[in-house]
């Protein structure tokens, strides 16, 4: 099938794109941007391993097709590693031992990262709630509750 | 999956001229998160996807103009538990949206969708419906407007026509001594879709005692779709809130339903648990209109 060409600004940086008609967000991601913290897990939304901020707004990018996407801004876990409040997440979450498998770590760091900017000093409520469309294989919530209310209340704005 | 096409038209015209062709073998995306899987799982092969998601400007807004709430298909979910609109009596659209999926769904999915699906696991479609909520579908041809009580046919089927899209839902927030109310049981608080889910706009005389109107909507009353349950909600009309009041109108919702079992539930569970929800559903409304709001 013929592809079309667009552009996504991934990680602040515009690409020029070729994509199917109905290639995901994730394969171009992955598999074009080589962006490996973006990972396939259910690829039905009901995971969320996949997350990452498009325009600002976390989304799962296994239910997001590439051509819906031109024009827009993707931010990926790469793009945010001179970030000083996802380094303070990450520190976190490496102190807490948050990451078991590690799988998840990454869509857990975006959606963290995405709370700990709008809010310094969230509830456990708001935390869970942040973090409620990911899932742990490895069910070790409570370091990751843990993790996300530190790396959140070390942040200055 | 699968290959097919997938159209970007330029502005709404350009879809509805399109669907208006090929509208019969063609689906509308949106978001996708209720589309793709559903594609993925081979449950639904369209030949081409037309793409709306864009349209932001024509149909993605939240208005209140002359007493009608308004919203875009395009809404997102997030848009909903953003705006001022629903504290209050319409607490009930946040109350839904706060249980729909999780964060990076409500993000995208939009209400049309929600709507659209129209499968007895949506958590908006009781919701408006309790509202009496109209739905605007808009064609090459024009536009009309039907009842969303009237919409959903069978189980993800509707009486939207092959070259129609659904451009907005409104309805009249309920007035005088009213409330609203929305509960929703899974197998889990998040990320779940719903085995039960039930909805009541309640409005009351000026006595605070008497049902001027109720109007509960069920995920399920009979076969696989939302549905308003008339029989209970006609009971409700005129009798006062008392305890006798809602066991009977517990009884009659129970004759009413005629639940199905599936792997989310058996249905003699889901009708005992609508009739729980039924009492709570009324007993908070009246509260919340009887003390302060």
């Amino acid at each position: 099938m013929a592809k079309r060409a667009i552009t996504i600004n991934v990680n602040g940086t515009e690409h020029p794109v070729q994509v199917a008609a109905l290639d995901r967000l994730i394969d171009v991601l992955r598999d074009q941007q080589n962006l490996k913290s973006v990972k396939e897990g259910c690829s039905t939304g009901d995971c969320g391993i996949c997350a990452v901020l498009v325009d600002g707004k976390l989304v799962n990018s296994c239910l997001m097709l590439a051509a819906q996407c031109d024009g827009r801004r993707v931010t990926t876990l790469e793009g945010l590693l001179e970030d000083q409040t996802m380094k303070r997440m990450q520190g976190s979450f490496i102190a807490n031992n948050a990451a078991q498998c590690g799988f998840c770590t990454p869509a857990m760091l975006m959606a963290s990262w995405d709370l700990a900017r709008h809010s310094p000093e969230p509830s456990d409520e708001e935390i869970k709630v942040t973090i409620s469309g990911i899932l742990c294989r490895c069910t070790g919530y409570y370091q990751i509750i843990d993790s996300v209310r530190e790396g959140c209340e070390r942040g200055e704005r | 999956m699968p290959t097919l096409e997938l159209y970007s038209p330029t502005d709404l015209n350009d879809a509805l001229r399109f669907m208006d062709h090929d509208g019969r073998n063609a689906a509308v995306i949106a978001s996708g998160t209720d589309l793709l899987p559903r594609m993925r799982r081979k449950q639904i092969s369209p030949s081409v996807l037309v793409d709306i998601s864009s349209f932001t400007e024509d149909l993605r807004y939240i208005r209140q103009s002359e007493g009608t709430i308004r919203l875009g298909a395009l809404t997102t979910v997030t848009d909903l538990l953003e705006s001022p609109l629903f504290y209050g009596k319409l607490s009930i659209v946040r109350e839904a949206s706060m249980l729909f999926g999780a964060p990076q769904v409500r993000n995208v999915a939009t209400v049309g969708g929600n709507i659209c699906s129209a499968a007895s696991s949506e958590d908006l479609i009781p919701v408006f419906m309790a509202l009496g909520a109209n739905l605007k579908l808009v064609s090459a041809k024009g536009e009309r407007t039907v009842p969303l009580k009237d919409f959903i046919v069978k189980k993800r089927e509707t009486t939207i026509k092959p070259s129609e899209v659904l451009a907005e839902v409104n309805f009249s927030p309920p007035g005088g001594h009213s409330w609203t109310a929305y509960e929703k049981l899974g197998r889990r608080n998040m990320l779940i879709l719903a085995m039960v889910n039930e909805a009541l706009s309640m409005t009351l005389e000026d006595d605070l005692q008497t049902i001027r109107s109720a109007r509960v909507a069920l995920n399920r009353v009979s076969g696989k779709i939302p549905a308003l349950a008339v029989k209970t909600n006609d009971f409700l009309e005129g009798k006062r809130v008392t305890d006798q009041t809602i066991t009977q109108a517990q009884k009659v919702l129970a004759s009413e339903l005629s639940l199905t079992s599936d792997f989310r539930g058996s249905g003699e569970y889901r009708t005992e648990v609508a009739q729980v929800y039924l009492r709570r559903l009324v007993e908070r409304c009246a509260r919340r209109i009887g003390g302060p709001s």
